[in-house]
């Protein structure tokens, strides 16, 4: 038995397997938004924290920060001064894809979890942030948004309890770092998306200076689920210190890549065979298990290892945001990473300057060694280079750039050298 | 060092340069002062609404030359430096003149493993054209998008900051092509979840007549 337990018969939640779930009639007919109304007619808005914090639910927009604590930061009401909930569908972590599904198949779970976070914190709207890719998907959440304000299940006094709560769209413009909170909030107020330093955080000091919450799509859509089955149903699914049901989005060489859902604490394996195997019976290289910018686990590292904080920190990695990426044996981990690189460097904001310059510098190492020019001193150097950026900018994305170079070097440190030519004089090593 | 500085070694953007838009043409007509006036309104500073009427002027002129960021910061009476920062600091905000068609093809590390560079360079030969570059005809543009979150099914495209185009093969992309230079609109193309596949045989959504062309969409409705 795994942590995820008896997963063979799991029954989804998050993305059940209902025709036309995202017309409101549907999802109202399966029991849509009765998570709303008990808590609007029946709850304090500190007891729907409390149920949060209870499930253990962890955010899952990569940093898997406890989502009932964020809640709780949030401070004391004013009644003059209006406070706010971002929705951060800005999901441009390279391997992952699952917002993009909830919202396409689910999205009423999505507006419905916005309303219930907006009660428990009793906030004024909720800024729904898409990123532009997304056009298409800002048209269908649109039309749905626009038959729930018709149904009065939002906007001014939903359900006739004298709560209201708006939710408004924002349409993003292509940038990675936006999926930042502080930069998101930049950007909202527009302006170059350029993250804030914190503190002050977003709950004391968010948008417009106003108190601020900012959650991912897929923590918020836990939350009716939360409401419905109670917290301690939450807790008791999957892993127990990262509990819940997750979208798992995987892609890569595998024979059938998408998004899967299951509960937390699954086995890398047991995902793999989900997936239908690695493509034309080869054998795995490398997994990448939750976006970019988490570190690399070699093939031999993933025996016995879950999808879950706890598990994967031991195993040397993260879990991000659950969009994992397998690559077989014939990858070239030299020009993987020129990607990842060349990924930060396109996307750093420019803010501060060891990420601007060093994403640039390690782009420019890495493509060195790919075209065959590389020293071996060059690994050292780039290692170097990791630590000159890790922890000394406004935001992570330094970090995120930093982590998979210096890990994918670390664990594939024979594909590098074979690439390079042996330094002059001996190495510092 | 004053020759440096007379002469900065970074090419600085001209400061003048010519309009692309003469002065009848850069306006907003009266719906769409309207709609701005209501996107000014979802936010507590017009500030706030400066992506939006973005988006909406690159609807209407088809890229954003100075002039029209310009008009823009007329129209929200914000500085023409925020604007300009605004416009420039974001990828899907066309600064110059793009072809009819603008293919984003994905080349970030799902899509480079799954064929995305394959792609990119057929469509180079097929469009006789560079990444980056316009082909004569100005119908296509050809660039190299970053994740554009559709790692499932890669190789992937984006056509125009709209429709997906999924699991691209060659004979995908020339009717794809074909299509284009047909001038049919593109289809929104839904994925089926694995998981749907084995449960429901298959799960899409049909209802694609509201996102059939890239439109701004509607404003959200708010409560006063």
């Amino acid at each position: 038995m795994t942590k995820a337990g008896d997963w063979q018969s799991y029954k989804r939640v998050l993305l059940p397997p209902v025709k036309d779930l995202h017309h409101l009639d549907v999802y109202r007919a399966g029991g849509g938004y009765e998570a709303l109304r008990a808590v609007l007619s029946d709850w304090k808005p500190d007891e729907v924290t409390e149920e949060v914090k209870r499930s253990g639910l962890r955010g899952r927009g990569g940093a898997g920060f406890p989502t009932g604590l964020k809640w709780s930061f949030m401070p004391p009401v004013k009644p003059d001064v209006p406070r706010y909930l971002c929705c951060n569908a800005d999901e441009s972590e390279p391997g992952t894809f699952k917002d993009r599904q909830l919202m396409e198949y689910n999205p009423h779970l999505m507006f419905e979890g916005i309303l219930i976070a907006g009660y428990a914190m009793s906030l004024k709207a909720c800024y729904l942030y898409v990123r532009g890719e997304f056009a298409n998907w800002i048209t269908l959440l649109q039309d749905e948004l626009s038959k729930l304000y018709d149904a009065k299940l939002a906007g001014s006094n939903i359900l006739g309890t004298g709560f209201s709560m708006d939710i408004i769209m924002h349409k993003g413009a292509g940038a990675y770092i936006c999926g930042e909170e502080t930069s998101l909030m930049e950007s909202l107020e527009g302006k170059r998306a350029y993250p804030r330093i914190k503190p002050p955080f977003p709950a004391q000091s968010g948008i417009w200076g106003y108190p601020t919450t900012i959650n991912n799509v897929e923590t918020l859509a836990c939350a009716p689920l939360i409401i419905n089955r109670g917290g301690d149903w939450f807790a008791g699914v999957g892993a127990k210190k990262h509990p819940g049901p997750v979208l798992y989005g995987i892609s890569g060489h595998v024979n059938r890549p998408g998004v899967y859902e299951y509960p937390t604490g699954m086995l890398i394996t047991d995902l793999l065979d989900i997936a239908g195997g690695i493509r034309g019976n080869k054998k795995l290289k490398a997994l990448v298990p939750g976006g970019a910018s988490v570190p690399v686990l070699r093939a031999d590292m993933i025996d016995g290892v879950t999808m879950d904080v706890e598990s994967l920190h031991e195993a040397g990695s993260m879990m991000g945001t659950a969009g994992m990426l397998f690559l077989d044996e014939d990858t070239d981990m030299v020009a993987f990473l020129r990607r990842v690189a060349r990924f930060y460097h396109h996307e750093s904001c420019g803010q501060c300057t060891p990420c601007r310059e060093g994403t640039g510098w390690m782009e420019n190492l890495i493509t060195r060694i790919d075209d065959g020019e590389g020293n071996l001193r060059d690994l050292d150097l780039l290692l170097d280079l990791c630590d000159q950026m890790e922890g000394r900018t406004v935001c992570a994305l330094a970090d995120a750039a930093a982590w998979p170079v210096r890990n994918t070097i670390k664990r594939f440190r024979g594909d590098f050298e074979r690439r390079c030519r042996p330094s002059a004089w001996a190495v510092n090593a | 060092m004053a020759d440096f500085i007379r002469n900065p070694v970074v090419a600085l953007p001209d400061s003048n340069p010519e309009a692309h838009f003469s002065e009848e043409e850069l306006v907003f007509t009266p719906e769409e002062k309207a709609k701005i006036a209501e996107y000014v309104t979802q936010y507590p500073t017009p500030d706030g609404a400066v992506m939006w009427v973005l988006w909406l002027a690159q609807e209407k002129f088809g890229f954003l030359p100075p002039e029209v960021m310009r008009l823009v910061a007329t129209e929200l009476s914000l500085p023409y430096a925020q604007v300009y920062g605004v416009a420039t600091f974001y990828t899907q905000y066309y600064k110059e003149k793009k072809g009819t068609y603008v293919l984003d093809v994905c080349t970030c590390f799902s899509c480079q493993f799954c064929g995305g560079y394959d792609t990119l360079a057929y469509l180079e030969e097929k469009l006789g054209v560079m990444r980056g570059h316009t082909t004569p005809c100005g119908r296509f543009t050809l660039r190299e998008a970053e994740c554009l979150g559709a790692c499932g099914s890669a190789p992937m495209m984006q056509v125009s900051n709209g429709p997906y185009a999924y699991n691209l093969t060659p004979e995908k992309i020339d009717a794809l092509v074909d299509a284009m230079e047909a001038g049919q609109p593109l289809p929104f193309i839904s994925v089926t979840l694995p998981q749907d596949e084995d449960e429901m045989g298959g799960n899409r959504r049909t209802d694609a007549e509201a996102v059939e062309r890239y439109a701004v969409p509607p404003v959200a409705k708010r409560t006063q």
